[in-house]
C-alpha cells in the first residue's frame, strides 16, 4: 500500500537526469535542463536517466560506460540525436514513468569483476610497510610529497576527472594532482569537444556560473530570460581569478549578466589551474567562454 | 537524569529509523568506483589529508575556551553590573589582537 | 505531561519536516529517491556511513528538546538549555565530516574537510548571540531566556543576534551561501556517492535541522510561545515556521563564495559583529 503511493509519487517528481553532453550539443542539452519536468542531477547516484546527447568519440565511450554503471538501478539511458526539445522531454518522461511502473532498467555495461583484486598482506589487506603506503584492495594508498603552498609533505591524490563531470566543460579530461582540495598539478587528457557559438551565449556563461556559486534557481531564470533575482552575485566570486586581457572571473561574469559576449585570448591552462584552491579552478575555467576554453585546452594537448 | 534519558532515547530513536529505512547497500564492481566524471582515480581516496586552515584551528581553540569562561559570566552579568561587562570587555578586546595578528599573518586563508 | 512533551517534539520535527521539503520543492524527489538502488562505494567506512544521517537526526530531535513548547515546559527542562545545543551545533560538524569521509572517495572527502574548516568558526558567533540572549535572563536555560522576553522580544533590544544566527543556520543545515559540504562544483560534495534511501534519510535529516535550529531561534529571539490569544505551541509553530521560511528564501538567494574568502569573513567581519552584538545586549541589560 505505502509502496504503491511511493511509486506515484515518484511517478510525478521532476525527472532526475544526468547528462553527457557531446559535440556541439552543449547549448541546447542546458536549455533542456531548464524545463519544468526535468531536474538535473549534480551526480549520476541522484539520477535515473542518462541523456547522452549527440554523438560520442570512440575516445570516450569506455568513460561513458563507467558513468552509466554509477547510476543506481533502476537505470535508462536515452540517446539524443536531434534538436527536438519537445520530444526528448517527452521521451524523458515516459521512461521514467516505465521505470516507476517497474520496468527492470539497464544492466552494467562493465564486467562485473573488482577493478581492483584483493591482494593484501596483513590482517587488513593493506600490504604496507608500518603506517605509509600499501594496496589495499589493490588499489595503492596516496603517498607524501611537496606542496605548492606552503611545502609541508601530505599525501598527493591523483586523479583523472572527465569528460562528463557536471562542473568541468563537457569533453574536457582533467589528469590533476591534488594536496587537499588544491590543485598541485594539472594536465589536459583531453579538450572538450567543440562546440557552436551558442555556447558562448551570455546567459549560459553566466548560468555555468551561478551553479557553481550555489544559485540554482536564478541560473535557470537567467537562460530562460528572466530577472536574476540574487544577492551578492559578482561580489562571490574573488577579485583576480583567471586575469586575461584585463578582465577577471568578475569582470566577466558581470558582463554576462549584462547580456554581453566576452571574447578573451586562450590562456595556458596548464600554467592557470596549478595553485588554485578546487573551487576557484572550477570558477576560472566557468568564467572562460566555451571557445576560448576549447583552444586552450587543444593547446596544451598538443603539447 | 531527564535529559540524559531523552537524548539516550532520541539517539537510539534515530539509529532504529536510519537502519529500518535504509536498505542493505549494495553495488556491482563499476557501480563501486568513486564518482569522477567517468575518470579514473590512481589511488584510495583516503589520506592524510591537507588542511589548509591548520593555523586557523589554534585560534579556534582559544576562542573555545574562551567561550566556557563565558557561561558563569552570562548567569552572574546582570548581578555583577557594570564591572562584568568590563572585564568582558577587556578580555574579548585582548583576544581581537589575536584575530588581527593572526589576519596580518594570513591565517585565514587557505596555506 | 512527559509523554505529551516527546509527542510535541515529534509532530513538530515530523510536520516541520514535511513543511520544509514542500518550501524546498522536495517532497516528490524525497519520495522518488526510496524507490531506488542505494548504492556502496570502493571500501566504506560502513559503520559511519549508515549513522551519520542517524546522528544528524539525533541531534535535531535534541536540539527541538530544550525548546519551550509552552512558558515553562520544555521536554528536557535544563538550567543550561544553551550548552545542550551548543553541543548538537559542535556535533553536527563531526557528522557532516564522518558523513563525507566514509564513503572513501574524493568529492566527499573534499566536502568534509572543507565544512571543519567553516563549521568550526562559524560555532563561535552562534554561541556569542546566544550568550547574549542569556544576559536579560540571567540563565542559560531556555525556559527563563523565553520568560526574559515577556516585555519587549530579543530581536528588537538585541538588533544583530537573529540575522548573525542565520547565517549560522545556513551553515548547520547546509545550505545556500553556507552550503559548503555539499557544494556544486564537487558534485554535491559528501553526498556525492549516496543513491537511495540513504541519500533521502540525509535529506530529511538536514530539514529536520532546519525545523529544529528554527525552533531554536524562535525561541532564543521571537519569544518563543509568547504570544497573545492563541496558544503556546501554535504560537511556536508559527515563528519557527517563518523563520525557516525566510532561511530557505536567503539560500535559494544568496552567492555562495570561496571557502577561504568565507573564513576570513567570518573571522574578520562576522565574529566581530558578534562581540559588538553581545556589547550592545550587555548594555541593554544593564
Amino acid at each position: 500500500m505505502a509502496m504503491t503511493h511511493l511509486v506515484r509519487w515518484a511517478a510525478r517528481a521532476p525527472a532526475p537526469v544526468y547528462a553527457a553532453i557531446g559535440p556541439g550539443r552543449q547549448a541546447e542539452v542546458e536549455r533542456l535542463l531548464t524545463r519544468p519536468g526535468l531536474n538535473r542531477a549534480k551526480t549520476p547516484r541522484d539520477a535515473a536517466i542518462l541523456l547522452v546527447a549527440g554523438d560520442l568519440p570512440s575516445s570516450s565511450l569506455d568513460a561513458l560506460n563507467r558513468l552509466h554503471d554509477q547510476l543506481p538501478r533502476p537505470r535508462t539511458t536515452l540517446r539524443w540525436l536531434d534538436g527536438d526539445q519537445e520530444a526528448i522531454a517527452h521521451r524523458i518522461t515516459t521512461a521514467l514513468r516505465a521505470l516507476c511502473d517497474g520496468a527492470a532498467g539497464e544492466d552494467d555495461r562493465l564486467p562485473d569483476t573488482p577493478a581492483n583484486e584483493w591482494k593484501g598482506i596483513g590482517p587488513h589487506g593493506q600490504g604496507g610497510k608500518g603506517m605509509m603506503g600499501g594496496t589495499p584492495y589493490g588499489r595503492p594508498m596516496a603517498m607524501t610529497g611537496k606542496d605548492v603552498r606552503d611545502g609541508l609533505q601530505l599525501d598527493r591524490y591523483t586523479t583523472r576527472v572527465g569528460p562528463f563531470a557536471p562542473m568541468l566543460p563537457p569533453g574536457l579530461v582533467l589528469e590533476v594532482t591534488l594536496q587537499g582540495d588544491v590543485i598541485c598539478e594539472a594536465s589536459v587528457q583531453a579538450a572538450p569537444f567543440a562546440q557552436p557559438a551558442e555556447a558562448d551565449a551570455p546567459a549560459l556563461c553566466a548560468a555555468r556560473m551561478l551553479r557553481l556559486l550555489g544559485l540554482d534557481a536564478a541560473a535557470d531564470r537567467v537562460i530562460r530570460g528572466r530577472p536574476l533575482r540574487a544577492a551578492w552575485v559578482t561580489g562571490a566570486v574573488p577579485r583576480g581569478l583567471a586575469r586575461i586581457n584585463d578582465t577577471d572571473a568578475r569582470d566577466r561574469l558581470s558582463a554576462w549578466l549584462r547580456s554581453r559576449t566576452v571574447t578573451v585570448a586562450p590562456p595556458d591552462l596548464a600554467a592557470l589551474l596549478p595553485g588554485s584552491e578546487w573551487s576557484e579552478a572550477m570558477l576560472i575555467l566557468a568564467s572562460l567562454p566555451p571557445s576560448a576554453l576549447i583552444r586552450a585546452a587543444r593547446a596544451t594537448e598538443a603539447a | 537524569m531527564q535529559a540524559v534519558i531523552v537524548i539516550l532515547g532520541w539517539t537510539a530513536f534515530a539509529v532504529v529509523l536510519a537502519r529500518a529505512l535504509q536498505p542493505a547497500a549494495n553495488s556491482t564492481a563499476p557501480q563501486a568506483a568513486p564518482f569522477l566524471g567517468g575518470g579514473t582515480p590512481d589511488m584510495h581516496a583516503w589520506q592524510r589529508f591537507h588542511f589548509r586552515p591548520y593555523s586557523m584551528s589554534l585560534l579556534f581553540i582559544a576562542f573555545e575556551m574562551e567561550m566556557m569562561f563565558m557561561y558563569p559570566w552570562a548567569v552572574v552579568f546582570v548581578s555583577e553590573g557594570i564591572k562584568a561587562l568590563a572585564e568582558m570587555g577587556m578580555f574579548l578586546a585582548i583576544l581581537s589582537v589575536g584575530i588581527l595578528y593572526g589576519w596580518r599573518e594570513g591565517i585565514f586563508r587557505w596555506q | 505531561m512527559t509523554a505529551l512533551l516527546v509527542l510535541a517534539v515529534l509532530a513538530t520535527l515530523l510536520g516541520g519536516t514535511v513543511l520544509a521539503a514542500l518550501m524546498d520543492r522536495a517532497a516528490l524527489p524525497l519520495a522518488a529517491l526510496l524507490t531506488r538502488q542505494r548504492v556502496e562505494t570502493e571500501a566504506p567506512d560502513r559503520m559511519n556511513r549508515d549513522l551519520s544521517s542517524a546522528w544528524y537526526l539525533a541531534l535535531a530531535a535534541i536540539g527541538l528538546s530544550v525548546v519551550p513548547f509552552a512558558p515553562g515546559l520544555a521536554l528536557i527542562d535544563s538550567p543550561v538549555g544553551i550548552v545542550i545545543w551548543g553541543s548538537c551545533e559542535a556535533l553536527v560538524v563531526v557528522t557532516v565530516f564522518l558523513h563525507g569521509w566514509s564513503p572513501n572517495a574524493p568529492f566527499p572527502l573534499i566536502g568534509a574537510y572543507r565544512y571543519a574548516a567553516i563549521g568550526l568558526p562559524i560555532m563561535l558567533p552562534s554561541m556569542f548571540v546566544l550568550i547574549a540572549a542569556a544576559l536579560p535572563a540571567e540563565s542559560l536555560s531556555l525556559i527563563d531566556i523565553v520568560e526574559s522576553q515577556r516585555e519587549i522580544w530579543n530581536v528588537l533590544r538585541q538588533p544583530l543576534g537573529l540575522p548573525l544566527f542565520l547565517v549560522v543556520a545556513l551553515a548547520m543545515t547546509l545550505r545556500g551561501p553556507m552550503d559548503y559540504a555539499d557544494a556544486a562544483d564537487i558534485a554535491t560534495g559528501t553526498s556525492a556517492e549516496e543513491s537511495g534511501a540513504a541519500r533521502a534519510l540525509w535529506q530529511v535529516a538536514r530539514l529536520a535541522m532546519l525545523v529544529s535550529i528554527s525552533a531554536i531561534a524562535a525561541t532564543v529571539f521571537l519569544g518563543g510561545p509568547l504570544g497573545p490569544v492563541l496558544p503556546g505551541p501554535v504560537w511556536l509553530w508559527l515563528k519557527t515556521a517563518a523563520l525557516m521560511a525566510l532561511t530557505v528564501w536567503i539560500g535559494n538567494r544568496v552567492a555562495r563564495t570561496t571557502p577561504d574568502r568565507m573564513l576570513t569573513i567570518l573571522w574578520v567581519v562576522l565574529l566581530p559583529l558578534s562581540f559588538l552584538g553581545l556589547i550592545i545586549a550587555g548594555v541593554m541589560a544593564l
